[in-house]
């Protein structure tokens, strides 16, 4: 019963979290339609939709759920280790009838976000004496730009027609797409190993070394990742009518219903690419530098490379790694799981006539799918995240190098091959079937070397030495 | 030049200009969220090899030694609480028995199950804490709190016995203070039967998975002789594979009625010390089982009025009770000349105590030897010349209790 409450009182906050995304994505659509009008004809400027996008998308979107990935991150921890989480801040309005009652609830723990920013912002600046000031500024600042820069490729709806301009719901959409993407994510870690260098401390120190030789074994990996969705789909943009986004809308086997509701199976990037999903999610997760890639932090063994930051310094530091989740979410989002599309009736939703008529209704509910499916990705990475034990320095590098680089250049000449054999992409799905089934068969299937683990303790209670005897 | 001849080294070329570089020393402690308890580990980094370890202990003094000679027998025992605090009931019977011995006195029969029934549990607390530390530090903080559900349960069943979460001052000269509160044993079965379930999910977490297992297989190895060499005791000593538990080796109370196997390890690193933890567990709730099912009726405690304090309708109502009471109060036990020398298997290794006695109401000397003390001594063995971050689970697996270590 209890359970069942907890679950129902979660389902009814995603359902409220949907609608407040519908309303505001609405917002985004109309704003755009109309700024870009205004600018249109006004000003006789293109593009000036676009500042509404930044607006509401990076602000609105990215910060915002960064900010609730903080609590979310408390509560469904806590959901996962059976706790209840925080539950302790409380609003104490002095308004007769609502402040009192406000009072008595928890609000699921959304007041520790107030809480976290009056501590974050009011505790004391602390610099150490020998640290270099420059840099130390300088280094959260680094850190937490990136990140957001990223999310400027990542389409967060569909192109629409509103107030008889055509809205693209992303900040922009360059010819080089994708590799904006990676230059980007590897300026992140300047942030980190700046800090680690300039705090004038030996952990940190320690921190910024390991996280720029993380950087530097994941980096290679991730580009190649991504490689094989290139050549797929022969594109590197995201956005617009030939991106990748558009391409994963089509199906691979169409099951039926023609005219009606059409239901198949979609070129989504998971189904074509699922070695290339695994090494990018991996390497990508290394960059995020959260558990099991928390070497730079560790800590329990060297604090981490910020240990020497307090107040909102450390605050940027922090709401950055939530950050760079969201956008990895979104970036996966938009890569492997076919971006805001819906995986079948797409064409039946097109059709329908108040779609069709009101575009900002259908960028509406199409964006609220992105969403929806970027906030369930940043589940899975905070499933991760709460389950995973940390690497250790060398074996990260283990990974990076022998495993993840080898098999991504492995996939980039089997996907090669597949499609030169086979253009239509089918021949590459049953392949990406095949591993994905191969995948959860070494997943479910316990192997004998960790049955032979986790019994090694009594095997040897017989064949033992005779006792040592006592006193 | 042949290939085989050629050395990479710089030092083979005159010509070539030397790197200089040195060793790195960091303090890792006193305050450190790695170094439990409070000790100090001096270390000296190169790269992230650690070139040297110098652990530093002493932070956490606090004289028990000399506290305990300056107290009547009965009242050091609320000292022992402070060794292995998470253990504490151990200490406590240890204690008690030794004293026993060097009176020469045997307890109840009742009294040997209710201290076997309470070591085992107190046992499987000291494990399920070191397992769950170890998965903690390792970054799996889910399977430390599903640990520390069994042991908030675990808790709670000596609460109801003793009174009190942590320092237990469980158990009396003679035998125990208080017999098994009704409808305890019932409930133990029902908290051994979710510790199982708990302990099982908190093995599968861990030892199920990879990366857990990269980093405990092969870290923090010491050979047979050092760990031998070093006075190694308990689960640090077996999972090399030498089979020495007290328990076994010299059967006190009444242990030698129970059934049950010391689980063995045998290349003495973290993942044989973690695994033979969690069957060590699984052997306690099954002699925890056992001793249930057997423990018979009967007195807690002997009843002799020169060690027991008389019961209180006597001290009241009688004058030999008075008497009694005020000696054993203001005098302590009488405890004959003589030194001994004891041990039990507590939850990290063999709990030694030497006691000895001028004939006084007071210890003239009260030794401790803690399993901790010798393992830490070890540390610096199982970690020089590996990674920084092998130190964590080492520390971890050899489970040192700053209480016992720094007495």
């Amino acid at each position: 019963m209890r359970d069942l409450k907890r679950i129902g009182m979660v389902l009814g906050w995603f359902v409220v979290l949907g609608g407040v995304i519908f309303t505001l994505m609405a917002a985004a659509y109309i704003g755009a339609g109309y700024v870009e009008q205004f600018g249109l004809e006004k000003l006789q400027v293109r593009g000036v939709g676009s500042l509404v996008n930044m607006l509401i998308l990076m602000l609105a979107f990215v910060m915002v759920l960064a900010t609730l990935l903080t609590l979310a991150e408390r509560k469904w921890s806590a959901l996962m280790q059976d706790r209840i989480g925080p539950n302790r801040a409380r609003i104490d309005l002095p308004i007769p009838i609502i402040g009192p009652l406000l009072a008595k609830q928890s609000l699921a723990g959304a007041p520790h976000i107030l809480t976290d920013v009056f501590k974050m912002l009011t505790k004391e600046d602390f610099q150490p004496a020998a640290a270099n000031k420059f840099l130390f500024n300088l280094a959260p600042m680094l850190a937490f730009a990136p990140p957001f820069a990223l999310f400027a490729i990542i389409p967060a709806g569909p192109t629409v027609v509103v107030a008889g301009q055509k809205i693209m719901m992303t900040v922009s959409n360059p010819d080089f797409g994708l590799l904006y993407l990676f230059a980007i994510a590897s300026l992140a870690v300047y942030g980190t190993s700046l800090a680690g260098w300039a705090s004038n401390n030996k952990f940190a120190l320690l921190g910024g070394v390991r996280a720029a030789s993380q950087m530097i074994s994941y980096e290679v990996a991730l580009g190649l990742s991504l490689v094989g969705m290139m050549i797929a789909f022969g594109t590197v943009q995201l956005a617009g009518p030939t991106g990748m986004t558009e391409l994963q809308s089509h199906y691979l086997w169409r099951f039926g219903g023609e005219g009606g509701f059409d239901i198949g199976l979609p070129a989504w990037g998971i189904l074509l690419q699922p070695a290339g999903f695994i090494l990018f999610f991996t390497a990508a997760f290394a960059e995020t530098k959260r558990a099991p890639f928390d070497v730079p932090e560790g800590e329990s063994e060297i604090i981490g490379y910020f240990v020497e930051y307090s107040g909102m310094k450390f605050g940027l530091f922090m709401i950055s790694e939530f950050v760079e989740v969201v956008v990895l979410a979104a970036v996966l989002v938009a890569i492997f799981f076919g971006g805001w599309y819906l995986p079948f009736g797409n064409e039946y939703i097109a059709r329908i006539p108040v779609f069709a008529e009101h575009g900002w209704l259908m960028g509406a509910l199409y964006a609220t799918v992105f969403w929806t499916k970027v906030i369930a990705m940043c589940f899975v990475q905070l499933m991760i995240r709460w389950t995973f034990p940390r690497f250790r320095y060398d074996q990260i590098q283990t990974l990076g190098w022998k495993i993840l680089l080898p098999v991504g250049l492995l996939n980039v000449f089997v996907t090669g091959a597949l499609i030169l054999w086979d253009p239509s992409l089918r021949m590459l799905a049953i392949v990406g079937l095949l591993e994905i089934a191969i995948v959860a068969a070494l997943t479910l299937v316990p192997r004998p070397a960790e049955r032979k683990a986790a019994e090694t303790a009594l095997a040897h209670a017989h064949e033992a030495p005779a006792p040592a005897g006592g006193h | 030049m042949a290939q085989d001849d050629y050395d990479p080294t710089p030092d083979n070329d005159e010509l070539e200009a030397h790197l200089q570089t040195k060793n790195m020393v960091i303090n890792l402690g006193p305050s450190h969220p790695a170094m439990h308890g409070t000790v100090r580990m001096r270390v000296e980094l190169d790269g992230e090899i650690l070139a040297k370890v110098d652990t530093e202990i002493g932070f956490l003094h606090r004289g028990f030694q000399k506290s305990c000679e300056n107290v009547t027998w009965t009242q050091v025992l609320p000292y022992t609480d402070r060794l292995n605090y998470v253990s504490s009931l151990m200490n406590n019977f240890g204690y008690l028995n030794a004293v026993e011995k060097l009176i020469g006195i045997e307890i109840p029969e009742r009294a040997k199950y209710i201290r076997v029934i309470a070591s085992e549990l107190h046992r499987i607390h000291d494990h399920v804490t070191a397992t769950g530390a170890l998965g903690l530090e390792l970054g799996a903080f889910a399977a430390f709190l599903y640990g520390i559900e069994a042991r908030e349960l675990i808790t709670d069943r000596v609460t109801e016995l003793t009174g009190a979460r942590l320092t237990t001052n469980y158990g009396r000269i003679g035998g125990c203070n208080r017999d098994l509160p009704p409808g305890w044993i019932e409930k133990t079965i029902k908290t051994l039967d979710r510790c199982s379930e708990l302990i099982e999910e908190v093995g599968a977490l861990l030892t199920r998975n990879r990366i857990f297992t990269d980093r405990c297989r092969g870290t923090g190895v010491i050979s047979t002789e050092d760990a031998l060499d070093h006075g190694f005791t308990g689960p640090c000593l077996r999972a090399n594979g030498i089979n020495y538990d007290i328990r076994k080796a010299k059967p006190y109370w009444v242990y030698d009625r129970m059934k049950f196997e010391v689980p063995l390890g045998k290349n003495g690193d973290n993942l044989d010390r973690y695994l033979l933890r969690v069957e060590e567990m699984r052997q306690s709730i099954s002699i925890i089982r056992q001793a249930l099912e057997q423990i018979p009726d009967g007195p807690v405690i002997i009843d002799d009025w020169r060690i027991v304090l008389p019961p209180k309708q006597e001290v009241y109502s009688t004058i030999e009770g008075v008497m009694a009471h005020f000696k054993l109060i203001m005098e302590g036990i009488q405890v004959p000349v003589g030194e001994v020398y004891d041990s039990t298997e507590a939850a990290n290794g063999e709990l030694g105590w030497y006691l000895r006695s001028d004939g006084s109401g007071r210890p003239y000397k009260v030794h401790v030897r803690a399993p901790g003390f010798h393992i830490l001594s070890g540390v610096g063995k199982m970690v020089e010349g590996r990674m920084l971050a092998d130190l964590i689970p080492t520390f971890d697996t050899i489970n040192m209790i700053g209480g016992e270590v720094e007495q």
